[in-house]
């Protein structure tokens, strides 16, 4: 027995050596072999950079032809020089003195050719001149404000031959620089600087009213100290077309004090933004409302500031973090809708969650989702409490609650059009809940207001309005309002300026003032709508070519990577200012969608409006 | 000499010195003498500073060193890893050079491939930029160039969106500028006149091919710089003006491998190192802790522990020596345990053989008594053969209480009745009673340093016994000439020496003497008294009392025995105030001679130099006493002590300061009884010869050394007794004062 016990534990001995041996050995191999299996962790992902072009301006060779001259001038302009210093190399003097870049840039098409001009077509001549010539594109003002243009680009340059070295240069120039519409792209950057709207405000968190921030697009160059530009530029004011209806909160003349060359955001992303005597004696609610503009406009050209401070007179004046900041000024970019509304086969009202992916949709309470209307289109207000549904006939509009119950109520609008395509146009409701809406009747086009969605239509001033309009939509600052103008057959957008005059005490009159196209290449816009604060997506098609969705800057120009997938047909194109949610579409297919940018998905097959509140 | 002085013996010169300098050298000199001294000294090595510096260095590492000199185990683990590291780095430096080779290559070939794709690109742009020009119909003097800035730009732009950080591109004008030329564009904020290499610009400017090198990227940006591979070709613009265009690869990835390569290295170096070094440390060890449990066996055997034995087990090569170890210490042990019975055997026969021939002899004796006394009724023949009888008789008498004296010493039968005593009284006891012998021979005996008194604790009857066999030997082979006594204390010692100027000891007799029945030579007959036991009980006496008896002598020279004794009984012995070998030797003398060091002429040519006694024994307390305390004397572990010839002189000077005895207290006795044990060997060795050593000494004497051969003795002799005083002295510079401090040199 214990002879069988000893020899039992002598063979076990050995056989657990083995079993040791082995789990090491597998532990061994596990390491030597690629693992397939576990670590779940998330990816994060790496910034794509993009590959930067530079040029690099050279100065002027000795002895260089007049061609020359110009040519690298040319070059020069199209360098990230900050000053332009080595672009006056190539001018005389004086012409060094007088010429101001930063005056203008125009843009054109394929870049300046150079024509020789009509006098010094002699070698030996002692002075030279070219015609820069192109097809505009567009023209930036001072003020850094992006403006499509048209039309033949002709300048004259005129050369001179040094007295003294016998060097050419340039002694005449147009004001201004000049590039071609890549480098334009590769330059200039286009960035949002905030202000405030004057008469508009928000419902904040607390109850209180926020100042309603607004956008206002500016171009600078993208790699010539862009911040230092940029806070310059907030502290300038706002562009001349923006002007009459928002403010800055600085104080007239605040500026960066004298010998401030850079500004830079420390380690924690915070930036320092030192300021003159003018701002100095500044309240606490007005600094934090300075220091939310800036950072607005900073965190629109780079998310790596998360913190100003101003100082003033050698002290902090105050500081403010993005958190803080949504507490201090609304932004339409910072409103996320609850639901995206869209109308049914059965032409009736329903919602989904917006930006859930949840694609179940349930009919709206109230009157417009019970289906006792057959509706043709519709808004809802921004505080998603009531909406406004036109008749399928175009004729009526209702207003009335998303409350379960409600009743639809009298139309509070008749439009006598004959056609359908001649009345009503889809309403649109701004952020004090005024409700906007057009009227197509070819006899007597009109824009209508109603205050709070009721009461006796006003009809808005459209001083400049060349045309019908065809769609309406009110930006979520309450100041800017985007229309589809019909004019002989083309359809294009324009942007305009809401004024509210003081006019009488019962009758406020509205008008809407510069309208300026947005598309000027655009022939047949059919739907669009506010996709961010100054970003608009645009559903339209080119002169001889195909209907495409895409997004365009309100000043007209062309965001990089703006074009989305290709959709035919679309009729209505719901976009919010929260560029983190999903586009919706309808078109034939029935109501669609854009998640993550892949590409179209259809989500119902029969759909006819599809939108934001707003 | 200041540093000699400072090192070696302080409280001598600081008591021997001080008015020497400033009779002899000018006041001034005394800076130059302390610096030519110290740059003397440092002459070996360099400057003091130098030197100081580098004791400073090596004094912390001395355990380091001392480690290394006595751990095998340190030494193999240490070079084990110096070779292995050796071994990684090579290996290293291969591997890394071949993945780096290897990596390149790939890299060069993809690059090659993707940049001559990418000029073809450039120029097919040109080309087709060219043709819509021509197509257009625009002017071909300033149209054609319209286009090429922005032209340029684009191309960079889509050459280099083509490899998102896998390259970038660049281009240059030419670089002979001579028509219209494009300013340099980059992509990806590369700096283009920094990263592109000159001498790449100027090879691509002189051939029409592409041309490669290898470059550093600078950023415009805060991205850090990298390698890269360039390749540039110069190309036409669509206006027909070249311009050059490059392709900057960088080398990151390769980079990052080969880092990656250099890591693993790195580490599975060090583990291969750290890995060799702990097996070596654990092979080393299992051999080195046999051997280091041998060696400490093997001490405590040689110390005397006999019945230590190593553990032995198992088969291997260790187990066979410790087998073969213990086998020799058990062979060992037995020899010695013979050998020690055979000794104990004798001595017992000896003495009881003395004893047995005591009773015998007494009736003899009585018997030769009466015949003596009856002699002159003898006819003349046996009249003279009674007296002979006699006088063999009272030879035999003493013989034979020597031996059984000596049997006493061996059996350790000898008791010490130790009392404090005054030396001076046995001298002057001793000296009476050697007077008649000393009138007979015309031999003056003379006692010095007996002003004060000589006091120590010590058996009169003894001590008695020791002094008059060494004045009586002296005074028998001093030749008439005088016999000086000297006493000295200090310390926790006493001494007498006795000089004698007679025929001296030859080289190596010095400890022959203290032999049992030693002679020189064995075929004189004895014609005078002496057993031929006398030192040999002499010793065994000093020993007795853990004192020293130590003889100095040289051939024609005279010879010196000189008795050290601790003040106390139970003190050991550090040194002897009275150096073993005379300030008056030949050697000492020569050596002052050939120093030319100036002295009385009556000192040079004296044979019996006379110092005298009260200052010599005042200077001697006084220096003595802060010498025993500051510095005691280092002995070499070689110098046998009780043999002053034998002290071997240190080549370092500075530790050179030891006694004339040439030891440490603790080492003397010990060496005194090894040269009686030596003696009794000799006198087993002889045994029956039975002959004194004092005639043998003057035979030596009598038969005289030729003298080229005496000299030659003479410097061997020197050569051996060579003390470290004497060495010092040389250094000192002999000077008048400095020959009286001489004679205490030795302490």
């Amino acid at each position: 027995m214990g002879a069988e016990w000893r020899e039992g534990g002598t063979r076990r001995t050995p056989g657990r050596a083995v079993a040791y041996a082995t789990c090491g050995v597998v532990l061994l191999a596990g390491c030597a072999s690629m693992p397939d299996s576990g670590d779940l962790r998330g990816v994060e992902s790496t910034p794509r950079q993009d590959t930067q072009v530079r040029v690099f301006a050279m100065p002027p060779r000795d002895d260089a032809q007049p061609l020359e001259i110009v040519q690298g001038f040319l070059e020069a302009l199209t360098s990230d020089d900050p000053g332009y210093a080595t672009a006056r190399q190539y001018l005389t003097e004086k012409a060094a003195q007088k010429w101001e870049p930063e005056r203008s840039t125009t843009v054109l098409t394929d870049g300046p050719a150079t024509d020789a001009g009509p006098t010094g077509t002699r070698d030996d001549a002692d002075d030279y001149s070219y015609t820069l010539t192109g097809t505009r594109v567009a023209t930036v003002d001072a003020q850094q404000s992006y403006a499509p243009a048209s039309g033949e680009y002709g300048q004259v340059v005129h050369l001179s031959r040094d007295k003294k070295n016998g060097q050419w240069r340039i002694d005449a120039l147009p004001q201004g620089v000049v590039m071609g519409k890549s480098d334009f792209q590769r330059n200039y950057v286009s960035v949002n600087k905030y202000y405030f709207a004057s008469n508009t405000t928000a419902d904040g968190s607390d109850g209180s009213r926020q100042p309603m921030a607004v956008a206002d697009p500016v171009y600078v160059r993208e790699r010539v100290d862009p911040m230092t530009q940029m806070v310059r530029s907030v502290l300038t004011g706002p562009t001349s077309w923006l002007r009459p209806v928002v403010r800055s909160s600085f104080p007239t003349g605040t500026a960066l004090p004298k010998g401030v060359t850079a500004l830079t955001p420390d380690d924690q992303n915070k930036l320092t933004v030192p300021l003159n005597d003018k701002a100095v004696h500044i309240g606490q609610g007005k600094c934090d409302e300075m220091a939310a503009q800036l950072l607005f406009s900073l965190r629109s050209l780079t998310p790596a500031v998360d913190e100003i401070a101003l100082r003033a007179g050698g002290t902090q004046l105050c500081s403010l973090t993005e958190e803080r900041a949504a507490a201090v000024a609304a932004r339409g970019s910072e409103t996320n809708p609850g639901y995206l509304y869209f109308i049914d086969g059965q032409h009736r009202l329903e919602r989904m969650t917006s930006g859930s992916g949840n694609t179940k949709a349930d009919p709206v309470p109230g009157a417009l989702g019970d289906g006792a209307k057959a509706l043709r289109s519709v808004a809802v207000s921004r505080d998603e409490h009531s909406a406004a549904g036109v008749a399928l006939d175009g004729k009526a509009l209702y207003v009335t609650s998303t409350v379960s119950g409600s009743s639809i109520g009298d139309p509070v609008l008749q439009s006598k059009g004959k056609t359908e395509t001649d009345r009503l146009t889809t309403p649109s409701w701004d952020t004090q809940g005024d409700l906007w809406v057009a009227d197509r009747d070819p006899a007597a086009p009109r824009l209508l207001l109603l205050e709070k969605g009721a009461g006796q239509p006003l009809e808005v001033l459209t001083p400049g309005l060349d045309g019908r309009i065809n769609a309406v939509r009110v930006a979520a600052d309450g100041v800017r309002i985007a229309l589809i103008v019909d004019k002989g057959g083309k359809q294009s957008l324009f942007i305009g300026r809401i004024e509210r005059g003081q006019g009488n005490a019962e009758q406020a009159s509205v008008s809407l003032q510069e309208l300026r196209s947005a598309t000027p290449e655009l022939e047949q816009v059919t739907a669009m709508s506010w996709a961010g604060d100054s970003r608009l997506v645009v559903v339209g098609r080119e002169a001889g070519g195909v209907q495409q969705v895409q997004y365009m800057q309100c000043d007209g120009s062309v965001p990089e990577a703006g074009t989305l997938p290709g959709l035919t047909e679309v009729t209505s194109i719901a976009a919010s200012e929260d560029s983190e949610i999903p586009l919706f579409a309808t078109s034939k297919e029935g109501l669609l969608w854009l998640p993550g940018g892949s590409g179209w998905r259809t989500l119902k097959e029969t759909a006819s409006a599809a939108f934001y509140p707003g | 000499m200041s540093g000699d002085s400072a090192a070696s013996a302080p409280g001598r010169s600081s008591g021997a010195r001080p008015e020497r300098p400033v009779g002899r050298r000018t006041p001034g000199s005394r800076f130059a003498r302390l610096l030519e001294g110290g740059l003397l000294q440092g002459g070996v090595q360099g400057s003091p500073v130098l030197r100081l510096l580098l004791r400073w260095v090596r004094r912390p590492l001395l355990p380091v060193m001392r480690l290394w000199r006595r751990n095998i185990q340190l030494k193999v683990v240490v070079t084990t890893l110096l070779m292995s590291l050796g071994v990684v780095l090579l290996l290293g430096f291969v591997v890394i050079g071949q993945v780096r080779n290897g990596l390149l290559d790939a890299k060069v070939k993809a690059s090659q491939s993707q940049a001559t794709g990418g000029f073809a690109v450039a120029k097919q742009k040109a080309d087709e930029a060219a043709g819509a020009a021509a197509a257009d119909g625009t002017p071909a003097d300033g149209g054609a160039s319209q286009n090429v800035i922005e032209w340029m730009s684009e191309l960079v732009l889509s050459l280099s969106s083509g490899g998102q950080g896998a390259f970038d591109v660049v281009t240059l004008p030419p670089g002979d500028v001579s028509g219209v030329a494009r300013g340099p564009r980059a992509s990806g904020f590369v700096d283009p006149d920094k990263s592109v290499p000159e001498k790449l610009r100027e090879q691509v400017y002189s051939s029409t091919g592409a041309a490669q090198s290898y470059s550093r990227i600078i950023y415009l940006n805060d991205k850090e710089s990298q390698p890269a591979l360039v390749i540039g070709k110069q190309v036409n613009d669509p206006n027909g003006d070249p311009y050059e265009l490059y392709y900057l690869f960088p080398l990151t990835q390769e980079e990052k491998s080969l880092s990656l390569v250099k890591g693993t290295l790195a580490t599975a170096g060090l583990f291969v190192v750290v890995l060799l070094g702990a097996i070596a440390w654990l092979v080393v060890r299992q051999v080195v802790t046999p051997v280091r449990m041998a060696a400490g066996i093997a001490e405590r055997l040689s110390a005397g522990r006999l019945q230590e034995r190593m553990k032995v087990t198992g088969e291997d090569d260790i187990a066979r020596l410790g087998e073969a170890f213990n086998k020799m210490a058990q062979n060992l042990q037995l020899k010695i345990q013979q050998l020690e019975d055979l000794s104990r055997m004798q001595r017992r026969f000896v003495s009881d053989v003395s004893h047995e021939l005591r009773t015998p002899l007494t009736t003899v004796r009585m018997a030769a008594d009466v015949i003596h006394d009856a002699r002159v009724d003898f006819d003349p023949i046996t009249a003279r053969s009674a007296e002979l009888l006699a006088d063999q008789l009272d030879r035999f008498e003493t013989l034979l209480a020597d031996l059984l004296e000596i049997s006493r010493f061996d059996a350790g039968a000898a008791a010490l009745e130790a009392e404090p005593i005054d030396l001076r009284e046995v001298v002057r006891r001793v000296v009476s009673g050697a007077a008649p012998l000393a009138e007979r021979k015309g031999t003056t005996v003379r006692v010095i340093g007996d002003q004060q008194p000589v006091v120590a604790e010590a058996d009169a009857r003894r001590v008695e016994r020791v002094l008059r066999n060494l004045v009586v030997n002296a005074v028998e082979h001093g030749e008439g000439k005088d016999v000086i006594v000297k006493l000295a204390a200090a310390g926790g010692a006493v001494a007498i020496a006795v000089r004698d100027y007679g025929v001296g000891l030859k080289p190596g007799e010095a400890t022959r003497v203290f032999s049992r029945f030693w002679r020189a030579d064995p075929a004189r007959a004895r014609t005078t008294g002496g057993t031929g036991l006398g030192l040999s009980i002499a010793l065994e006496d000093a020993r007795l009392h853990g004192g020293w008896l130590q003889a100095w002598g040289e051939p024609g020279g005279g010879s010196q025995f000189r008795l050290t004794l601790p003040r106390t009984a139970d003190e050991p012995l550090r040194g002897s105030p009275i150096p073993l070998e005379p300030k008056d030797s030949r050697r000492n003398r020569g050596a002052l001679d050939e120093a030319g060091l100036p002295r009385g002429g009556g000192q040079k040519s004296a044979t019996v130099p006379m110092q005298p006694a009260g200052e010599q024994l005042s200077a001697a307390r006084s220096q003595l006493t802060p010498r025993m305390g500051t510095s005691a004397p280092t002995a070499d572990p070689t110098a046998l002590p009780g043999n002053g010839a034998r002290v071997v002189p240190r080549p370092a000077p500075g530790t050179g300061s030891g006694g004339s005895g040439g030891g440490r207290g603790e080492d003397e006795p010990r060496a005194v009884g090894a040269a009686g044990a030596a003696g009794t060997g000799g006198a087993a060795g002889e045994a029956g010869a039975g002959r004194d050593e004092h005639p043998e000494r003057t035979e030596a004497a009598g038969t005289g050394d030729v003298p080229g051969l005496g000299d030659a003795a003479d410097t061997g002799d020197t050569r051996e007794t060579a003390l470290r005083g004497t060495s010092d002295r040389h250094r000192a510079g002999a000077e008048g004062s400095n020959e009286q401090g001489e004679a205490f040199r030795g302490r």
